[in-house]
């Protein structure tokens, strides 16, 4: 029986921890975390897992991250615990956060590039529909790497809720002339073609609609119209 | 029932109108439904003098109305005809709207000059009938007939003890339509001489700013005495004034969400349907045909150079349903999806207002989603980092904004999901009860400011200079600003309601 290859990648073991219990620590633990695949997994359920102790859970994990077979990766589900993945894995968007998250957080400045391009092209165009808009972006080649379709149409529905644009449905006559009737299209939501964001309703115009405390307000109440300092403030407005 | 807030505002009309007693009786009513005489004079404690003379008020000012119902006696007595009250919530309301009525007519019918001379008054009457801004008063106290016969009392018991809530809802609308005038009566003038029979409603509404008191109080007594000649009583009729403020507001919703053809366009067709109108809220208009529409375009201002092709776009843009037949085409608007949209809206502003523009953002996907979603998709629809979109959630959550269900998945790992989701009625309901609030907090804040200032306001003109002038400047200004703001959040409360 020929003794088993030591793999070269492996550190000498230092003689107060050379014990035959470490190796095996260090492979159950390794077998633990690939086992979670690209979910990766909480340095306590490893313990949980293995049922060994802390100090050597934790001895196992260092030895483990500087043989490179396991890496630290941020769960956004949970940024305060360490989270870990074997080094084959990428981390699913369950704990990544998907596409648009980077270490943990969301990558506002790369949406908020990508919005600014669709506000400028739609605001040129009157009207286009997802695939135009795709088309305008990977022509502009303002960002260097690819971005799917899927992503744009997320972009574009998102500045949909913000009510900067509008969907609508082609009806083949106007402005519509060249877009299949029933195809989505997107235009830029007031009329005007500016986007002036949404109005202002009239209950949200005075402090009472934007007061957080309106539920503990009543007339002779510590919180009353009569001394709310919100209206002390607003009327104390000079034109 | 009325929501809480929606008492109180009332309450604080009536008082503010017609006293504390009055509003004592109303607030009874608002709170404890319909009731007979001796049940307010219980829960008000006040004297039966006093009672009695606030519901005379109150039914002469449209706020309250009677109506006679047959009592079963107990233990083998005979039946009896018992009165009981019911109160208005929509007419009290309405006594903060005078100024907003009174444009309507002095925009459709021109301002009176305030001749009292009798023909120039009655003029004004025939024109204010004919556009049908009032009407014949509704009965003072109509019978409500007993239910049919042929079922045993027993039955009658077990039927009214089950279904108790329901059928207090359907006594109260039978009794308005019971008092109702006949459609053909409503608006018809008697030939027989009318001038001394004017409620104290009628004429004012033409001659703005101006209340005629005429005596013309009837007394329950009164009333139930048949031998009592009966006059021919006359009120506004806020139904029409209600349905031009509703035509009013799409016109502007759509003026400012599509362009000044569209609105030109909504406005011939509203005007055009506004007679076939039968329901308070009529969730279509009728279906007009392209000739008439354009014959009723051209006619508004601004809407002389449209041509059929213009308008053809314009209805495109408001999305109204077209109907070819043969030659014809006709077209039909949503007028109720103008109005959801407006409150929508509404609704939408508010909280980007209160809670910011991730909340907005939120919310609108939440709105449109029309059902369950849970938080991660949220997260990702919405751009907003997941640790924010919980702390969001459950903000507007515990303020009664959105609905939540825990879910929870058994097996291996045991997770809890959470689900969100809008449920239209009710937040209507609960965002109404806000303006309420706030429409109540203006006005106590406008005579709060009024009372801190009077000393000032009761100077004679020639004594405001400098620093006295410049408080009395602020206090105009402060006055504006409320009384504008109300008015507005009045359209608001009026698109949740009335509309």
């Amino acid at each position: 029986m020929s003794r088993p290859r030591v793999n070269p990648t492996l550190k000498r073991k230092r003689p107060e921890t050379d014990s035959p219990d470490l190796v095996d620590a260090e492979r159950a633990i390794l077998n633990s975390i690939k086992s979670r695949k690209d979910l990766g997994i909480w340095a306590r359920d490893i313990k949980q897992d293995t049922k060994l102790a802390d100090h050597v859970v934790n001895k196992s994990l260092k030895s483990l991250l500087t043989k490179n077979l396991i890496k630290e990766v941020v769960n956004i589900q949970n940024k305060g615990k360490k989270h870990y993945m074997a080094v084959e894995f990428e981390p699913s968007k369950e704990i990544s956060g998907g596409e648009w998250y980077v270490d943990g957080n969301l990558d506002k400045e790369l949406i908020n590039v990508l919005k600014q391009l669709c506000f400028r092209f739609l605001r040129t165009q009157k009207v286009a529909t997802l695939e135009g808009v795709c088309n305008e972006l990977k022509k502009n080649r303002v960002v260097t790497f690819d971005i799917s379709n899927q992503q744009v149409s997320e972009i574009l529905n998102s500045m949909v809720l913000d009510n900067d644009l509008i969907e609508v449905k082609s009806t083949g006559l106007g402005d519509y002339h060249s877009i299949p009737i029933g195809t989505i299209c997107y235009r830029i939501a007031s009329a005007a073609g500016v986007a002036k964001g949404p109005r202002m309703g009239a209950f949200a115009s005075i402090p009472c609609g934007a007061c957080p405390r309106i539920s503990l307000c009543m007339p002779n109440g510590v919180i009353s119209p009569t001394t709310c300092v919100y209206y002390t403030k607003w009327l104390n407005i000079d034109f | 029932m009325v929501s809480p807030h929606g008492v109180q505002l009332a309450t604080h009309l009536i008082s503010s109108f017609y006293g504390d007693l009055c509003s004592k009786v109303c607030e009874c009513l608002l709170r404890r439904g319909t009731l007979t005489l001796a049940q307010i004079i219980r829960f008000t404690e006040l004297s039966r003098e006093n009672v009695i003379n606030c519901l005379r008020v109150l039914i002469h000012q449209n706020c309250v109305q009677a109506f006679a119902i047959q009592q079963e006696g107990a233990f083998g007595e005979a039946p009896r005809v018992i009165t009981q009250y019911m109160a208005l919530f929509d007419n009290m309301i309405h006594k903060m709207r005078a100024p907003k009525f009174m444009q309507i007519v002095s925009e459709e019918l021109g301002k009176d000059v305030g001749s009292s001379d009798v023909d120039v008054v009655r003029e004004s009457f025939n024109r204010l009938l004919i556009a049908r801004f009032i009407e014949r008063c509704p009965a003072p106290e109509p019978f409500l007939a007993p239910p049919a016969d042929g079922e045993t009392p027993a039955k009658k018991r077990a039927a009214k003890s089950a279904k108790i809530g329901e059928e207090r809802q359907t006594t109260e609308q039978r009794a308005l339509a019971a008092a109702a005038p006949m459609e053909s009566m409503r608006f018809l003038m008697e030939m027989d001489g009318l001038s001394e029979e004017k409620s104290e409603e009628c004429t004012n509404s033409v001659t703005v700013g101006e209340k005629r008191k005429q005596d013309v109080l009837k007394s329950d007594e009164d009333v139930l005495n048949a031998d009592k000649k009966k006059e021919v009583l006359w009120r506004v009729n806020f139904e029409e004034l209600v349905r031009r403020l509703r035509h009013k507001a799409c016109i502007s919703y759509v003026k400012t969400r599509i362009n000044d053809e569209a609105a030109i366009v909504l406005s011939a067709m509203l005007e055009l349907s506004r007679h076939s109108e039968t329901r308070q809220k009529a969730e279509n208009s009728a279906y007009l045909s392209i000739n008439a529409i354009y014959d009723e375009v051209i006619k508004k201002e601004g809407g002389l150079g449209m041509d059929f092709e213009r308008i053809r776009v314009s209805l495109e843009q408001l999305g109204c349903q077209c109907l070819e037949t043969g030659i014809d085409e006709s077209y039909s608007i949503d007028i109720k999806g103008i109005i959801e949209t407006s409150q929508t809206e509404e609704m939408e502003s508010v909280v980007l207002r209160r809670y910011g523009r991730e909340a907005y953002r939120i919310f609108r996907l939440l709105s449109k989603a029309g059902r369950f979603l849970e938080t991660d998709k949220i997260s990702d629809t919405t751009f907003v980092e997941k640790k924010d979109t919980t702390k969001i959630l459950y903000k507007l959550w515990k303020d009664d904004y959105l609905h939540m269900e825990k879910v929870m998945t058994s097996g291996a790992k045991q997770s809890l999901f959470l689900l969100w989701r809008i449920n239209k009625e009710p937040l209507r309901e609960h965002v109404l009860d806000e303006m309420y609030h706030a429409a109540l907090n203006l006005r106590l804040r406008i005579a709060h400011e009024q009372d801190k200032g009077k000393e000032v306001l009761q100077l004679p003109r020639e004594k405001l200079v400098g620093e006295l002038e410049k408080r009395y400047k602020l206090l105009g200004k402060v006055r504006v600003i409320l009384e504008s703001s109300l008015m507005n959040l009045d359209e608001a409360i009026m698109l949740f309601h009335d509309f």
